[in-house]
């Protein structure tokens, strides 16, 4: 594609003052914003995890004792493989699903439409108010989950109160909610692969699952990755909903990494701590995204 | 035959799941609390719209909504505006340095960072600039974000659209900022509108820096007011009920009008 900005000899444009200058008029309202309320915030909070704080005030220079600090918090590794195992479970099961539905609505049907309109909804809900849908299911007196039970004759049904069962709780949620992305992007994936292998594959005589295993994934498996991908570091960021259902508990059974940096912070008022935290963090997401990113090159489009 | 049983069942299925958590909700919202609590009744036996009345009178609903639609429209109007421009000198120009590239790299870097991880530090600059509970210091911090994502879509919609044309147009006398103006611009309208849909809905879901950086009815919006009264009511089953059926329906309402558009945005960075 020829660049049509600079340089490429058009008479009106050679020396006309202000067409050199366009380009960077219209990148610095961008750059601005983001270098004052992203980028700056960023540096910031690297000062803030090498600092100690009392009451919101710093007290000293500290270097990398917060992060040393972190390495010994059993509380701060609890943090991690809670969210690590939300985050594998939720992805994997949403990863499930969301290919079965997409494989499922793949043949026209009337249905299809009906069924991809309502599966937009749960995801473009506030995520506060999803925690409150989730609040009315599990709550043990009037919740819909003990209201189905009474009416076919059991008991209450207690979710929230139990360590195993408030963690199954919340990946539940999490899989209402994003089934319907994973769902999505892996339909617009299958869309665009091409007809002519699965036509081959029927004259050959292969059953479907045979030319779901030769074929469909194989050929989907970019689009695949990336949704995972994707799906993952969001995941690894949940905050809202949990925070708002169980507010980590019981105990830390449901503590994510995002809930326990934000006690930190605004409960415990370790500024310090908590921005050592969050820098780690980050750094882990950032890795995760570049290993995925280096996965994805070897994979290529196949 | 069976096929078709499967498929409407299949179909069925999936449908309860999506819909029975909301219409629990709903339902809730419409059922007095000693039918709720004492009663456990499946759907409203005495339906009724109390509820709603008593959050509109009471708690301060009116304000968040007000809240929330300002933050919204202000920071997306933003966004999109600079975004736009900025993405169009990213897919358009060759800089020395590469310093388009560069600068669209660093955004996608940014985008990919969970906010979580600079919640602090904005509300250190916030408390700094003396923008806690406010408009703008949402605004700002929501404009930031919106950018990241703004530059990342519209890039790719302007890199889909034929140099030539511009070029013509430059011919016959144009600027080069008239020919963006005048040909570029509105050839990116589906791209414009998908990114806007996209924007307006994460904005207005936004729950963790409101959290951090609003505190009372002047500046919360509604997710974070939401929030906040079923804090303070923790057993008020059919209050709770109704605040999520009001804090969910403008958002809903708003994602089925614009479904075409919000499914290629969602879609998009996924499949290209």
């Amino acid at each position: 594609m020829s660049a049509i900005g600079l340089g490429k000899g058009r008479a009106r444009l050679q020396g006309a003052g202000l067409d050199l200058a366009l380009p960077y008029l219209l990148l610095a309202p961008s750059v601005l914003v983001v270098m004052g309320v992203l980028v700056y915030p960023l540096w910031d909070g690297l000062r803030a995890s090498a600092r100690a704080y009392r009451y919101g005030a710093v007290i000293g220079e500290i270097g990398f004792q917060n992060y040393l600090a972190l390495w010994s918090d059993a509380q701060f590794r609890n943090a991690l493989w809670v969210t690590a195992r939300f985050v594998a479970l939720s992805v994997a099961i949403e990863t499930v699903l969301g290919l079965a539905l997409a494989l499922f609505c793949l043949r026209e049907f009337r249905g299809v439409r009906l069924l991809r309109t309502v599966l937009i909804v749960p995801m473009v809900i506030t995520p506060v108010v999803v925690a409150i849908v989730f609040r009315l299911i599990y709550a043990g007196d009037v919740g819909m989950l003990t209201a189905i039970s009474q009416a076919l004759g059991g008991g209450q049904v207690h979710i929230l109160g139990d360590p195993v069962r408030a963690f199954i709780g919340i990946v539940a949620l999490d899989v209402w909610e994003w089934t319907p992305l994973m769902f999505l992007i892996l339909l617009a994936g299958l869309q665009t692969l091409p007809v002519e292998p699965f036509e081959a594959a029927r004259v050959d005589g292969a059953g479907a699952w045979r030319s779901f295993v030769d074929h469909t994934l194989p050929m989907l498996r970019p689009v695949l990755a990336v949704a995972i991908v994707l799906r993952a570091i969001d995941a690894f960021g949940t905050f809202d909903q949990v925070f708002v259902l169980t507010r980590g508990g019981p105990g830390e059974a449901t503590r994510l990494i995002s809930l326990y940096g934000y006690d930190a912070a605004f409960k415990f008022q370790q500024t310090g701590y908590a921005a050592a935290l969050f820098v780690t963090v980050g750094l882990v997401v950032l890795a995760f995204a570049l290993a995925a990113v280096r996965l994805l090159r070897r994979v290529g489009p196949a | 035959m069976i096929a078709r049983l499967a498929r409407a069942g299949v179909t069925m299925g999936v449908l309860g799941i999506v819909l029975l958590p909301i219409y629990w909700m709903v339902a809730t919202s419409l059922k007095s609390n000693k039918e709720i609590t004492q009663e456990t009744t499946l759907y409203p036996h005495a339906p009724s719209f109390a509820n709603y009345l008593h959050l509109f009178s009471q708690k301060e609903f009116g304000a968040y909504l007000t809240n929330s639609l300002v933050v919204t429209a202000v920071s997306v109007a933003l966004s999109l505006t600079a975004g736009s421009l900025a993405a169009y000198a990213i897919a358009r120009f060759r800089l020395r340095f590469g310093i388009e590239e560069k600068i669209g790299l660093s955004l996608l870097v940014l985008r990919i960072v969970p906010p979580v991880v600079i919640l602090i530090p904005v509300y250190l600059l916030m408390l700094q600039l003396k923008l806690l509970n406010t408009w703008l210091g949402l605004i700002l911090t929501y404009t930031a974000f919106n950018i990241t994502f703004c530059v990342w879509m519209m890039e790719s919609f302007f890199r889909e659209i034929p140099v030539d044309l511009e070029e013509a147009a430059m011919v016959d006398g144009d600027s080069r900022f008239t020919a963006f103006r005048r040909i570029a611009l509105p050839l990116a309208a589906p791209g414009i509108a998908a990114t806007a849909i996209f924007s307006v809905i994460v904005t207005f879901n936004e729950f963790l820096f409101a959290l951090a950086l609003t505190a009372t009815p002047r500046a919360m919006t509604m997710p974070r007011g939401t929030a906040t009264l079923i804090g303070r009511i923790d057993t008020d089953w059919s209050s709770m009920a109704a605040a999520g059926v009001v804090g969910a329906l403008p958002i809903v309402i708003f994602a089925l009008l614009v479904q075409r558009h919000l499914v290629r945005g969602l879609t998009m960075g996924a499949v290209k």
